[in-house]
């Protein structure tokens, strides 16, 4: 039920409502119905689908080290162009066992342009052949 | 590492050339019961199958060592996701790891490398012969051919079960239920149907496809030793989906065993496909239904029930000349409670069938093997592939049986009964005895015929009803030895001629002059 009252509230804000306003309509809501003891578990189903939602519209772009930030951001910019998103908007995040490249995950994409992918599949290719 | 290796790789490296290819992805918000939930994937089809991405933030020594992929099945394609099965270890796939969509719809590998192999419900080799080298990939769901494209059953597929060949006939593309209580002799009929193939000419034997659903593993290693060593492997494939299993690779195996058939089919070949058994996938398929939380209906079953097993069943079939002339017979199992064949999944596999070979436990305590209830068996579409010399010798058995069986009930007044009466009953005792079987023993069709025959013209009538199977032996053995000819001109014509019936008459009069000793009761 918690899950429908936080989706509920998630979609009103979406479509433009105040979030303040909102979550005193929902308030009110509850008191009428006596359940106001659900609030702090509609609180953390709400968290749920604002997670879920970032991980669905956020783009990351992993890197290997730091200073390939530049590099990577570069390579993946027509992609970022072609997915709709400004390079400002792009999380960055560093992951080492990449080994050197970058790899961009978002919007139900993937690319991966890691060394760590490049060397795997070269090592399966010749052990598997 | 080994040196070849090592070349390999660095011949990789010379001409290596960066490139990045984009993935339609998706990431695992649940897992639980070999059933995710994936959020994503919104492009993905019904039946498609993805891989879990295992080795992110590993090192990659790690991911070297560990790679074997991980796959999955898509099954439900719901508003803000998808939920998939996993076609392996479920232990290996954790929340937020990401699923790639791969395009593909699930398919096995299928080709004549495969006969004589075990393998499991996705192909993969399970005998430790090694992997196969050349084989063509087959969709597991394929939509059946239709009626265009299809041929009427008319030539038949011997069982080498004198009961079913000359009673409930089976033709080649036909559909034929074997149902029955647990320990009736289900298995043992299909396995003998199998082994009979040997008999066949190799140009016109039929490939054959054992699928173990649910079964024990020592049950399936039993079946394939004894295939082994009856010479039957060399043309059978054994798809095994242990209870082990996952449910969804119980659901799967039926699915990929006509899918490997049908490889055989579409070349113009013949094959028979066992499904031991439906009832068991039909549970594993509710079970991943209910995990699935697809709605339950009747015995919480799905409310595709029915299409699972006509959509598989109706694969099995005959292609006209055009489409190459191959055909699928298939022989599914199902296990019946108490013997209620009222149940849900038996009433729907019957109605879906072209017959049904009923086993009962009644006559398995008799010791009357294969337990088969001529009365309430039959095959629709079979006499019209039972060959002329088999429907000559076993035109009024069926009748006969079942009138005997009606009367048998009077067999503890015999003192009271008619003449007429209790010769029908004797004849009907000789008959039953007559049509026993020892388990994997199938008999050549032209021998069903020259015993039937032999039948026909009284030759048991003398004997006494406890003689019946010992003077069977001595005849078939007779028949082999002297009258060899006459069994493989009935085998190449199909049919008795007037010569061939001379022959079977002279045969057995000379046989009854030989084994005077066993005719006691016309004395």
């Amino acid at each position: 039920m918690e899950t429908d009252y936080a989706q509920a509230l998630w979609d009103v804000i979406q479509k433009g409502a105040a979030p303040k306003d909102a979550v005193e309509s929902l308030k009110e809501s509850l008191e009428a119905h006596g359940r106001l003891a659900l609030t702090s578990r509609i609180a953390r189903a709400f968290e749920r689908i604002a997670t879920r939602d970032r991980q669905r519209n956020g783009v990351t772009l992993l890197i290997a080290r730091e200073r390939d930030e530049r590099t990577a951001k570069h390579a993946a910019h027509a992609i970022l162009e072609d997915m709709g998103v400004k390079p400002s908007d792009v999380t960055v995040a560093i992951d080492d066992s990449l080994i050197g490249g970058w790899r961009l995950e978002g919007r139900e994409r993937l690319v991966d342009g890691s060394y760590k992918k490049y060397l795997s599949e070269m090592y399966n290719r010749a052990t598997r052949a | 590492m080994d040196t070849a290796t090592v070349q390999k790789i660095v011949k990789e490296i010379e001409k290596f050339t960066p490139t990045h290819e984009s993935a339609h992805v998706g990431r695992v918000v649940s897992v639980g019961d070999g059933v995710v939930a994936i959020d994503g994937l919104s492009k993905a089809v019904m039946s498609e199958i993805i891989v879990f991405e295992e080795g992110k933030g590993q090192k990659l020594a790690q991911t070297l060592k560990e790679h074997q992929e991980l796959f999955g099945l898509i099954l439900n394609l719901e508003e803000d996701g998808v939920r998939a099965t996993i076609l392996g270890d479920t232990a290996r796939v954790v929340e937020g790891m990401t699923v790639k969509s791969t395009g593909r719809i699930l398919s096995v590998p299928s080709g004549e490398e495969l006969l004589g192999r075990v393998v499991n419900a996705l192909g993969e080799p399970l005998d430790g012969k090694g992997p196969f080298k050349k084989t063509t990939l087959m969709p597991v769901e394929r939509q059946a051919s239709g009626v265009i494209d299809r041929k009427s059953v008319t030539v038949p597929l011997a069982t080498g079960v004198k009961s079913i060949d000359a009673m409930i006939p089976i033709g080649r593309g036909q559909r034929e239920l074997i149902i029955g209580d647990r320990g009736t002799g289900k298995t043992t009929v299909a396995i003998d149907t199998i082994i009979n193939q040997r008999n066949e000419p190799a140009a016109k034997r039929p490939v054959c496809i054992y699928v173990a659903i649910g079964q024990k593993e020592s049950k399936t290693a039993r079946i394939v030793e004894q295939l082994r060593r009856e010479r039957a492997l060399e043309y059978t494939i054994v798809v095994d989906a242990p209870a082990s299993a996952p449910a969804a690779l119980q659901y799967l195996a039926p699915f990929s065993g006509v899918a490997i058939g049908e490889y055989f089919m579409d070349q113009g070949k013949d094959v028979l496909i066992v499904y031991d058994d439906l009832s068991k996938q039909a549970v594993a398929y509710r079970e991943l239904s209910l995990l699935l939380r697809r709605p339950p209906g009747r015995e919480a079953y799905p409310g595709d029930i029915f299409y699972l097993h006509s959509r598989l069943l109706e694969r099995a079939c005959r292609l006209g000349d055009e489409k190459g002339g191959g055909s699928i017979t298939a022989l599914p199992i199902i296990e019946t409670q108490d013997g209620d064949v009222s149940g849900y999944i038996p009433t729907n596999v019957i109605s879906i069938t072209d017959g049904q070979i009923f086993l009962i436990t009644e006559l398995f305590n008799k010791g009357v093997r294969p337990a088969i209830d001529v009365g309430i068996s039959v095959s629709r579409v079979g006499s019209s592939a039972q060959t002329k010399a088999m429907k000559s010798v076993a035109g009024g058995l069926k009748l006969q049986l079942a009138q005997f069986r009606d009367l048998e009930a009077f067999m503890q007044f015999a003192q009271d009964l008619d003449k007429a009466t209790a010769d029908q009953i004797a004849s009907g005792q000789r008959m039953v005895e007559l049509l026993k079987q020892k388990n994997g023993a199938p008999i050549p069709l032209e021998m069903q015929a020259a015993v039937l025959y032999a039948a026909g013209y009284k030759l048991f009538s003398e004997v006494s009803i406890a003689d019946v199977r010992r003077t069977e032996q001595l005849l078939t053995e007779f028949f082999d030895g002297q009258y060899s000819k006459t069994l493989a001109e009935i085998k190449k014509s199909g049919m008795l001629s007037d010569d061939t019936k001379r022959e079977l008459n002279k045969a057995i009069e000379e046989f009854r002059s030989a084994h005077k000793e066993l005719f006691v009761e016309s004395e």
